[in-house]
């Protein structure tokens, strides 16, 4: 069967093919094509071959179908205890079984793994936390995506996705101009409340460069004047790149791993060119754990280490606040009941578990933890790219549930949730389940509780 | 006057008052029109759902759609756009405040129109990043133009009234509210009358002030008025000047109702109020929902001077 026109094998990678793609409302033509896709059957063994190393092969070796990551997996308990659930059971019918059939599959195996993949697992990985051998089918799933998107089983949005960084080196289609343009805009905009605001771009040796995700610019430009002020009031020398501002990796969860690289080498282009002390990611944890964590290894930096050091944001305000960079007005704090999301990227995966309990410290009052939490909280049910795919509504929506009951049971009126993909799901969530909680980023909360330097207030009228 | 005009609206009939004074102005100037729907906040990520602001669904957002979305606009002011060559329509997804204001600013626009509705937000608006607000608050605080608003029918339209009203709070903000009415109100030859509302709202808080102590503060006012704007008013004798105190947004809609005004400008403050501001609207915002002409927010002198 020749390759659709929508749904093929090849990445997107012109603006013309990314066109034709977008304008299939809901993917409707590129799945229907996906039923006719043929499975080359040969370049996925030699992938294989190629790429399922010793780590991966001991993992799907050695599970000793014992169940006790049944109960780590949200979407096990979310779904009512269902066996097939079970984060053992989901890897080995698929990825398992691939192996076993050397790649010898056909498209009705193909669509099941895609499914499996992205709509029952968000490779949180926490069910790598309470193996007792430590398999991480998070990890696993994550491997099966890329063998997935090499034979064009991609969710649509997931290969729209990772086109747009292919293209745009953004997980939307801004250009440098349009991000630029915004830059100035916003400064313009806020210097009143603000006087001596600026954004500098491409400004070298500074001790810090900030990237996004590319919808601050696109929809919710406020969020950069909001890190621009933060950064003002803390007196820091601070700069963003012209280009490589974006380090978001939708590549990633769509599994092209070559798409990956490229995105992760623009970031660490700009860091080469720009040659700040330190890169600060803004609110988003996919981003952080695919630039700083995953990232090197893409790139093939010898150190495994990005070429600058790298923070999240919560890193950052956690050291403003300790340093007195900022300072919180005591007035201003947190009364009402507030809890915190422990994203998976950067807390469970990337260690940063203390962080949002130092920086809860200097501003709430009635601060509630989620049980469990730290680098046993749940994902909040929309990782993965699981919020962008809209096949997989329903199943995600189920997902929610667990989250869902950890915040009940906190009985916090605000969650805070300095993640991109946490904050959509949470509001999601809230549009579904009327949950009558408020949510925010930490930006927000931080522009209203800092005192302003004097030399920095407006000038009285 | 103003050479290019942005009209924002919702495509709907509560933004129909608006529209007939955006079209109207814009033949009488010659204006270049642009005709502009945001017409939906896009959700679940970098994915293409969007929530239609009009109805409420989540529509997948393609060309398709936006075809539809205009052709409905084209309809809805078929008659106008008619009557208008210099008009175009835009619509796209976005959130509302953000692409109005965007817009506005890269395309240099001399005048925003908006129509006010009454129950502009719904409980979800709080939750879409920082302030409470309306995307009428935003667009007003941070536009570079002054931005004109139409909530109620406007009986008679720009260029033929008589009765200008401009409530001053001696801010660094009503300097420019100051500009942009006295250039309007010498071109039109109308009078104009420079207002301000003594603030005695404390007295809800319990705090009751002695009548000498406001007749002083008004008397003070009248002086200051004097002082700061009558000056600037070169060669121009068509002016009042009036003091009235109570609770400044009342005053002034009664003040407007009595003299029969047929525009209202007033300063709108560029700082981010603070949250119990929020939650009562300013002053500006009041007035608009309450007066009975249009009313003009300016806060910056930038697209003033030009006119």
């Amino acid at each position: 069967m020749p390759e659709g026109i929508f749904c093929n094998k090849k990445a997107i990678d012109t603006r013309e093919q990314l066109n034709v793609v977008l304008g299939d409302t809901g993917g409707k033509q590129y799945y229907e094509e996906m039923n006719h896709l043929d499975v080359d059957k040969d370049a996925l063994w030699a992938t294989i071959q190629k790429t399922f190393k010793s780590r991966l092969k001991t993992w799907l070796e050695i599970c000793a179908h014992c169940g006790l990551c049944a109960e780590s997996c949200y979407y096990y308990l979310a779904n009512n205890r269902d066996p097939k659930q079970v984060p053992s059971y989901k890897i080995q019918t698929t990825l398992g079984n691939l192996i076993k059939r050397k790649g010898d599959v056909d498209n009705t195996f193909m669509q099941m793994c895609m499914d499996t993949a992205f709509s029952k697992c968000s490779c949180c990985t926490r069910c790598g936390v309470y193996c007792p051998f430590g398999i991480d089918m998070g990890i696993m799933f994550g491997y099966l995506r890329g063998l997935l998107f090499s034979q064009g089983f991609t969710p649509w949005e997931m290969k729209i996705g990772s086109g747009m960084h292919r293209i745009y080196k953004a997980q939307m289609d801004v250009t440098t101009e349009d991000w630029v343009d915004t830059c100035e805009w916003m400064e313009e905009e806020w210097e009143d409340d603000y006087p001596g605001l600026k954004i500098p771009i491409d400004k070298e040796n500074a001790n810090i460069m900030y990237t996004l995700n590319a919808r601050e610019p696109k929809h919710y430009p406020q969020d950069i004047a909001e890190a621009a002020v933060l950064f003002h009031l803390a007196g820091e020398n601070w700069t963003v790149p012209s280009e490589g501002w974006e380090e978001t990796s939708l590549a990633m969860f769509a599994g092209d791993w070559q798409a990956c690289k490229m995105q992760v080498e623009n970031v660490y282009a700009a860091m080469e060119r720009l040659k700040p002390k330190r890169m600060v990611v803004t609110e988003c944890g996919h981003a952080y754990r695919a630039t700083v964590i995953e990232g090197p290894y893409w790139a093939g930096l010898k150190t495994g280490k990005p070429p600058v050091e790298s923070l999240h944001y919560v890193e950052w305000v956690a050291e403003a606040l300790r340093t007195g960079k900022l300072k919180i007005d005591p007035a201003k704090k947190i009364k009402e009941p507030v809890t915190y999301q422990d994203s998976c990227n950067y807390v469970r995966n990337g260690g940063l578990a203390d962080i949002p309990r130092e920086i809860m410290s200097y501003i709430a009052e009635d601060f509630r933890e989620m049980t469990p939490n730290r680098e046993h909280n749940f994902c909040c049910g929309g990782g993965g790219g699981l919020n962008g795919i809209g096949r997989y509504r329903e199943q995600r929506n189920i997902g929610f549930k667990v989250k869902r009951d950890q915040i009940l049971a906190t009985g916090a009126k605000l969650v805070v949730s300095p993640c991109h993909n946490c904050w959509d799901a949470i509001r999601d969530m809230e549009e579904i389940y009327h949950l009558g909680i408020k949510w925010t980023f930490l930006k927000p909360l931080l522009i209203d509780m800092v005192q302003i330097p004097e030399h920095l207030k407006p000038k009285e009228e | 006057m103003f050479k290019r005009i942005l009209f924002a609206t919702t495509a709907s009939p509560s933004c129909d008052n608006a529209a007939r004074v955006a079209f109207d102005m814009a033949k009488r100037y010659g204006s270049e029109l642009i005709v502009f729907h945001v017409l939906g906040i896009p959700s679940r990520g970098f994915s293409r759902f969007v929530t239609d602001v009009r109805t409420g669904e989540i529509v997948t957002f393609d060309d398709d759609y936006l075809g539809w979305v205009k052709e409905e606009m084209k309809n809805t002011y078929a008659i106008q756009l008619d009557m208008h060559q210099k008009s175009r329509i835009e619509a796209l997804p976005g959130v509302p405040h953000t692409e109005i204001l965007r817009a506005a600013r890269k395309r240099d626009v001399d005048l925003i129109i908006m129509g006010s509705t009454t129950r502009e937000e719904d409980d979800g608006t709080y939750t879409y990043r920082s302030a409470t607000g309306s995307t009428l608050q935003d667009v007003t605080k941070a536009a570079r133009c002054p931005v004109l608003i139409i909530g109620r029918p406007v009986a008679s339209v720009w260029g033929g009234f008589s009765n200008i009203v401009f409530g001053t709070d001696f801010s660094r903000s009503a300097d420019s509210a100051f500009l942009f009415a006295y250039k309007v109100a010498k071109t039109f030859g109308c009078t104009l009358h420079l207002f301000h509302a003594y603030d005695i709202s404390a007295i809800h808080s319990g705090k009751i002030m002695e009548q000498d102590e406001i007749e002083d503060n008004m008397i003070e006012a009248r002086e200051k008025i004097r002082k700061m704007y009558i000056p600037r008013l070169k060669g121009f004798d068509n002016y009042e000047i009036e003091i009235w105190e109570g609770i400044p947004y009342v005053e002034i809609v009664k003040f407007a109702r009595e003299n029969y005004a047929d525009l209202i400008v007033m300063a709108h403050h560029t700082r981010k109020p603070s949250s119990e501001k929020t939650l009562l609207g300013s002053t500006v915002e009041q007035v608009v929902l309450r007066a009975t002409c249009p009313v003009a927010s300016v806060n910056r002198p930038d697209k003033i001077k030009d006119i």
